[in-house]
């Protein structure tokens, strides 16, 4: 009875053990399957959080007055207005030369004082980007100053303390003998040039600076001129950044140019007639593009291109459309970013990309005098007179205007181009750069490279499955499987680094070789066939499976050859130059080049290729193979007509895993492509993916700029691009196992 | 009278004379081996086969697992060769032609002998393609000759009327019973001189094998058919000559009826009546 109990406890204990064994396993597979499924969803979900604020339209906040202090010399309002980046500190001028700084918070002033105008009063004023601003007076003389501000900190706060500067000097340079209407100034390390339009007439006046290098003192020459022979009234002027273009827009729709070498009579360069009649002009950032906005709401891109033959003249880069009819009547380029503000006569304030051809804000604010209004030099704020004579600020919400699809995606016709092109250049050292962010060349580089590698991969690495697979011998097979095996547990870091370092120069000096090799090799390998066969009597058959083995010297014999030929083939066909041949029927060469890629990422992905379409065709069942070849089908016949679409779903599987290491991989083409972002599709030239994109630029890239986050797109585009493929792959590879399948 | 010993050499020649198979005349003689030896690799799996299988009739060979005689059935077409370390001395003549002769086309052997496995090995095709599988790779694509082909098989396989609405279905759609016969379509489809059978329907259930074993009575009149089968009854069933091999050698060979009720030889008696095997 008793061992009968026993028994029967046993049994009891037993299926539950095994039930909460079960319930275990089951519940930690899933959690691990679910795991990976989040931690997938996860990357996505950071990737679009990264990306999403590029995206996002810009905004403006409301509004803010800034309360004014009375002071003694309130008499008249301001003509001026400038405001700092941090939004703290706003200048006012009078008519007057009465200036004040003033706390943007509390209105408090901090400093106030006069400027020496000489008695005169302000007509004109033009502020350069980045915070010199250049006085006209009703006397004809011009007057620069600068707010210089300067953080400090009393027992842990931080003050800015503001003072005005005058970097030409305190003494205003005459310009003119009567009252300024209009003023353009062009900075320079050596020499500023300015020009106004003045009583009807254009002058000119070039500033060459000197420095005494003992004294530290500021010696000027001037230079002064007038544009002569205009038969027509100017309306506005614009100097371009190089201080070599003068442009005058006259009544009310004649644009032409002037060469500034010689300032004291321009001579003029072009003269043509725009669309429409202009209300505005000026330079974008960097003093390369005009912009010239007109009656119906456009404003116009012009940059000086250089065509094949040297000659220099405007091209109409772009046209944006900023308003609806509403003439332009002011525009007001950011300091920072290729950007501009503009304003309409109906009292709409809109915010421009010209690079990304984007209107991103267009507000109505109310009527503006764009003369007494200001552009913080972040383009985060804008300081504004508004029609009762409030000092307004307006807080800016406008981060990444430089991306649409158009910039991402389209051909960008960029300054200094002489047409629309693709073009990745994302940085430079300076603030007028235009970046540069064409997403194109980089998934074409993408595709290029895996092209390449998957040219040099599949073949290799298909048909030596099938061959391993199905006619090997099986002892060698066992040796050769895993060899190739383990060429996939070979760091990819390795592989970049002997084909940058050894394989691209060696096929550079070697190239009439290695291209030999290449013709040569089928040759040689159907002749020792051909040979072999001829000779079999006498010499006797290899036992089947093991011909790889005689094939291997022959694979030496070749190669050798080659490389001892190709020199004396080079010399005697290419007269010793072969890359010198190839410049000359129009091919570049470059060291790092897609066929290197192609050998290193091919070299890398044919063991992921081979691995997996070998198993899938070695797991054919034999019954099946025995079945076509009882039925008196050659080896041949039954491979192609019954292994193959047998094991083409794991096949197809391999391609796609190979394509997809193709694509992601980055450590080899970071070291062998050479990284320049171009469009061909020339096997000799290099190109930069997407993924060695992200490794070379993300360290130098500002956290949170446009630039961080478009790389963050980039991974984005190739998270989806990935995502795409395999889903493709999956469903084709599910359509292949349903009628291949159930074996 | 099968009343002869065939366990050595020497009684081998008198089989030649008196035997049961000796009855066979020459010209009906589908299938003759002579001192047949194969090994696998030093190991010997046949020893001194020496057999004339009649033309257009059923040959069942018998005995028990590992006795050699899948290992014989594979020599008639060669399927042996497939295996790397088989070496194979002695000859094989299919109607009078040495099949391992130097210059010999396997792929043409195995198109006049062919061949059907113990497990249905239908291809991962429709069942057309199936069946027309053997014609296209002798590179018959008119449609026309298939179809007619096709249906022919079908129909000499007894699978006609099952299939005949679903011809482009997937193989692999059918039965067990269905998928054999199916293999054995596409096996005649071809028309072979020569079937051989390697335990057909040890993985089909009753009245599947009924099914197969009706087929091969019928199929006998116009091809030569070797059976393994591990079913005693099912070679009474249908065969007309029996051959009972152990350990790689052919202990005997005769009428079916005469090993079965009457055999020369105490193993196959001892065999036959069960006693081990």
């Amino acid at each position: 009875m008793q061992s009968n109990n026993q028994s029967v406890d046993i049994k009891r204990a037993s299926p539950r053990w095994r039930r909460i064994k079960d319930n275990l396993a089951r519940y930690f597979i899933a959690a691990g399957g679910v795991g990976v499924i989040i931690a997938v969803l996860m990357i996505f979900v950071y990737l679009l959080h990264v990306v999403a604020p590029l995206f996002g339209s810009a905004s403006v906040d409301a509004p803010v007055s800034i309360v004014q202090t009375v002071d003694d010399n309130d008499a008249n309002d301001p003509v001026v207005l400038s405001v700092d980046e941090g939004l703290t500190t706003v200048l006012t001028i009078g008519v007057d030369g009465h200036y004040r700084l003033l706390d943007r918070t509390t209105g408090e002033i901090k400093h106030s004082d006069t400027l020496p105008l000489d008695g005169a009063s302000i007509s004109a004023s033009f502020k350069l980007p980045g915070g010199p601003i250049a006085l006209a007076t009703d006397a004809g003389t011009v007057l620069m100053i600068e707010v210089g501000y300067e953080p400090h900190f009393n027992d842990g706060v931080r003050t800015i303390h503001a003072e005005v500067e005058f970097p030409l000097g305190p003494d205003a340079v005459v310009l003119s003998d009567q009252r300024i209407d209009s003023l353009a100034v062009a900075p320079g390390d050596s020499a500023w040039t300015m020009a106004s339009i003045s009583g009807g007439a254009v002058q000119t006046l070039r500033i060459g600076l000197r420095e005494n290098l003992m004294t530290g003192e500021l010696r000027k020459d001037f230079e002064r001129g007038q544009v002569t022979g205009t038969g027509a009234v100017p309306h506005y002027i614009a100097i371009s950044g190089n201080q070599r273009y003068l442009y005058v827009g006259y009544d009310s729709r004649i644009l032409a140019s002037y060469n500034l070498s010689q300032v004291t009579s321009p001579p003029v360069l072009e003269r043509f007639d725009t669309a429409a009649p202009m209300t505005s002009m000026r330079m974008l950032l960097g003093g390369i593009s005009l912009l010239i906005g007109d009656q119906r709401g456009v404003v116009t891109q012009y940059s000086p291109v250089r065509d094949d033959t040297g000659h220099t003249a405007l091209a109409q880069l772009r046209t944006l459309e900023v308003f609806d009819g509403e003439p332009v009547t002011a525009i007001i380029p950011e300091a920072r970013r290729k950007g501009f503000i503009a304003l309409s006569d109906a009292g709409h304030f809109a915010m421009v990309h010209t690079t990304a051809n984007n209107v991103v804000l267009d507000e109505r604010i109310g009527d503006v005098r764009p003369t007494v209004a200001s552009l913080s030099p972040r383009s985060n704020g804008w300081v504004y007179l508004d029609a009762a004579g409030e000092l307004e600020l307006l807080p800016i919400n406008n981060r990444h205007p430089e991306v649409s699809w158009h910039s991402l995606w389209e051909k960008v016709w960029y300054e200094n181009y002489q047409e629309p092109e693709y073009v990745w250049q994302s940085s430079a050292a300076n603030h007028d750069f235009e970046p540069k962010f064409s997403l194109t060349p980089l998934a074409f580089g993408t595709l290029k490279a895996a092209f390449y590698a998957l040219l040099f991969a599949i073949p290799i690495g298909l048909l030596g499955a099938i061959y391993t697979a199905y006619f090997m011998a099986p002892k060698l097979r066992q040796t050769v499987k895993p060899t190739i095996e383990i060429m996939e547990a070979l760091p990819t870091v390795i592989l970049g680094f002997l084909a940058g370092l050894w394989l691209a120069p060696y096929i550079e000096n070697h190239l009439a070789a290695v291209l030999g090799m290449l013709l040569l090799m089928p040759f040689g390998m159907l002749g020792f066939a051909w040979l072999s066969h001829r000779f079999k009597s006498t010499v006797g058959e290899v036992t089947d499976g093991w011909q790889p083995l005689l094939l291997a010297p022959v694979v030496v014999v070749v190669a050798w050859l080659s490389l001892h030929v190709g020199s004396l083939a080079e010399y005697l066909l290419f007269d010793g130059n072969i890359r010198g041949w190839l410049n000359e029927i129009g091919v570049t060469y470059d060291q790092r080049n897609a066929m290197i890629v192609g050998i290193a990422m091919g070299f890398g992905v044919v063991p992921t290729i081979f691995s997996i379409a070998e198993d899938a065709i070695f797991g054919v069942p034999r019954s099946l193979t025995q079945g076509s070849l009882s039925l008196g089908a050659t080896r041949w016949q039954t491979m192609v007509r019954v292994v193959l679409p047998t094991a083409s779903p794991g096949i197809f599987s391999a391609l796609m895993i190979g394509l997809g290491r193709a694509v992601g991989e980055t450590m080899i083409v970071l070291m062998a492509t050479g990284n320049t972002p171009i469009m061909d599709f020339n096997i000799f030239e290099g190109m930069r993916t997407l993924s060695a994109n992200i490794a070379v630029e993300m360290p130098e890239s500002e956290v949170g700029g446009t630039h961080y986050r478009v790389l963050f797109l980039a991974a984005l585009v190739l998270f989806l691009f990935t995502f795409v493929v395999n889903t493709i792959a999956e469903q084709v590879r599910h359509r292949l196992r349903q009628k291949y399948g159930s074996l | 009278m099968a009343d002869q010993s065939f366990a050595l050499p020497e009684e081998v020649q008198s089989l030649g004379r008196d035997g049961a198979a000796a009855t066979i005349a020459d010209e009906d003689v589908a299938i003759e081996a002579s001192d047949l030896q194969l090994f696998y690799g030093q190991a010997q799996a046949l020893h001194d086969i020496n057999l004339r299988i009649p033309r257009r009739k059923v040959t069942a060979f018998i005995g028990p697992s590992g006795c050699g005689k899948s290992t014989l059935l594979r020599c008639f077409n060669r399927m042996n060769d497939l295996v790397d370390i088989c070496k194979i001395q002695g000859d094989i003549r299919l109607e009078g032609r040495d099949i391992y002769a130097p210059g010999v086309d396997v792929a043409d052997i195995r198109r006049e002998v062919g061949m059907v496995f113990q497990k249905p090995n239908p291809f991962p095709k429709s069942i057309y393609e199936n069946v027309a599988y053997g014609l296209r790779i002798q590179g018959i694509k008119k449609r026309s000759v298939l179809d007619e082909a096709v249906e022919w098989a079908l129909k000499g396989a007894a699978l006609w009327d099952e299939v005949k609405d679903r011809l482009d279905d997937s193989a692999f759609g059918l039965s067990g019973g269905q998928q054999q016969r199916l293999v054995i379509a596409r096996c005649i489809a071809v028309e072979p001189k020569v079937v051989l059978l390697d335990e057909p329907a040890s993985a089909l259930d009753p009245i599947s094998t009924l099914k197969i074993e009706e087929l091969i009575n019928q199929l006998k009149e116009r091809y030569t058919i070797v059976i393994v089968t591990h079913n005693m009854q099912q070679a009474a069933r249908v065969s007309d000559h029996t051959a009972f091999l152990y350990m790689g050698k052919m202990i005997e060979f005769g009428d079916t009826r005469e090993i079965f009720t009457n055999p020369t030889q105490k193993m196959t008696e001892d065999y036959i009546t069960g006693r081990y095997g």
